[in-house]
């Protein structure tokens, strides 16, 4: 089967929240509703036509007005495959800190999802709902902000460790002069860690920040602020 | 050595007794097993037959650091890392050298400036002896960088006080090669 006729399967199994075949693009795709997106899956995954047995990989985009979450859906007894998208939409004024979207899992049915939800949470801060292993997967748990989001503001050092270019080396650092109090953090600097629905860890602290000035790499040469973790 | 480190004069004999000490450091730097990324494998290979890192005594990697007088930085060094890094290095014993390998380890290298997560260079955590930059190294430019860690533990002072002149220090690099 090709995409079109995938999709009008789908279209006619799943009762609603399944847009129309988008097929601008090199690589058809649907975009269904958060909703609807466990059905729509577990339909491509069971029904005979379709059999979709295999999800390659679990991606996620930030775009100005939503968060689109991408997955690439094969099967290999039919040798067809599609591309599924949900989206979330960005609330007025959804930061870094203040929005996390919230999508359903799908590890239920794909064991592959499972990680590939972990990456997205960990780097975009997508939150999937009913995951029943949602930690972090890459960056230590102790991390604050999800990176690959626009809007994130990079760290001075972490667990003692400098990360900034111009840092002075460890062994450099005067231990015996107590240096001056660190300065406190550039406007929008402090990420607040959502807390974890699946977590008995307690929330990582954070000030929320009076203004977002949307300067990325605002890091003043030499300084270092040990705080913020 | 103790007291006697760098006390006594430079003079002939006492440059001789550090020579041979020197010569059997350089021709036995253990290296610590020990790799990060993509670099480790251009590392392993400088370990295996083709390369053969062991005629210069330098092919028997300790799988300790307290054993090791060498640690190679083979690869990206990120948070989670580093820290990991500079407790291997402090476990060293003294005289310990360190050979950072790679652009990555030398200074970022394609992180440098969005890398969120990555120590621009690991001289930011532990002092390095030689640098070897590449993406990884050949082969031959981690050989060279051994070679040119031997040359500088070769003419290290001991016993003898340290070169206070630009002279004293050629003669040291001339007697050392």
């Amino acid at each position: 089967m090709n995409e079109t006729d995938i999709h009008s399967k789908l279209a006619g199994a799943v009762v609603s929240g399944v847009g129309a075949l988008d097929e601008s693009a090199k690589d058809p795709f649907v975009v269904v509703d958060p909703g609807s997106l466990v059905p729509a899956v577990t339909f491509l995954k069971n029904d005979a036509d379709c059999r979709m047995e295999m999800l390659n990989c679990v991606t996620a985009v930030e775009r100005e007005d939503c968060i689109e979450v991408v997955y690439h859906l094969s099967s290999v007894t039919h040798r067809h495959s599609l591309t599924l998208k949900t989206r979330v939409e960005r609330p007025a004024g959804g930061t870094h800190e203040s929005w996390i979207p919230e999508v359903p899992s799908v590890a239920a049915l794909y064991a592959s999802a499972d990680w590939h939800e972990r990456e997205q949470w960990d780097l975009l801060g997508v939150r999937f709902t009913d995951h029943p292993d949602h930690r972090r997967i890459l960056l230590p748990e102790e991390w604050i902000g999800h990176p690959l989001r626009k809007d994130y503001v990079y760290p001075h050092e972490h667990g003692g460790m400098p990360l900034d270019l111009d840092a002075v080396p460890l062994y450099e650092r005067d231990e015996a002069t107590p240096s001056e109090p660190a300065a406190p953090r550039p406007s929008g600097t402090p990420l607040v860690q959502p807390p974890n629905p699946n977590s008995d860890r307690p929330d990582a602290g954070g000030v929320a920040p009076a203004d977002s000035d949307g300067d990325l790499r605002s890091i003043k040469p030499g300084s270092n602020d040990g705080g913020g973790h | 050595m103790g007291v006697l480190n760098n006390s006594l004069p430079d003079i002939g004999p006492v440059r001789a007794v550090d020579s041979a000490i020197g010569w059997g450091r350089k021709s036995s730097i253990w290296p610590m097993t020990f790799g990060i990324a993509c670099c480790a494998i251009e590392m392993m290979a400088v370990y295996a037959a083709t390369f053969d890192l062991d005629r210069f005594g330098a092919g028997v990697p300790r799988a300790t650091p307290r054993q090791s007088d060498l640690i190679i930085v083979p690869g990206t060094v990120n948070a989670k890392m580093a820290v990991r890094v500079k407790r291997l290095y402090d476990q060293m014993s003294e005289p310990r050298y360190v050979i950072a390998m790679g652009a990555c380890v030398c200074g970022g290298g394609p992180y440098v400036k969005w890398g969120y997560n990555t120590v621009k260079g690991v001289h930011k955590i532990i002092p390095v002896d030689i640098f070897v930059p590449g993406c990884p190294p050949r082969p031959e430019a981690l050989m060279d960088g051994i070679l040119k860690l031997r040359e500088k533990v070769g003419r290290n002072q001991v016993f003898a006080r340290q070169a206070q002149t630009a002279a004293d220090m050629d003669g040291r690099y001339a007697a050392a090669k």
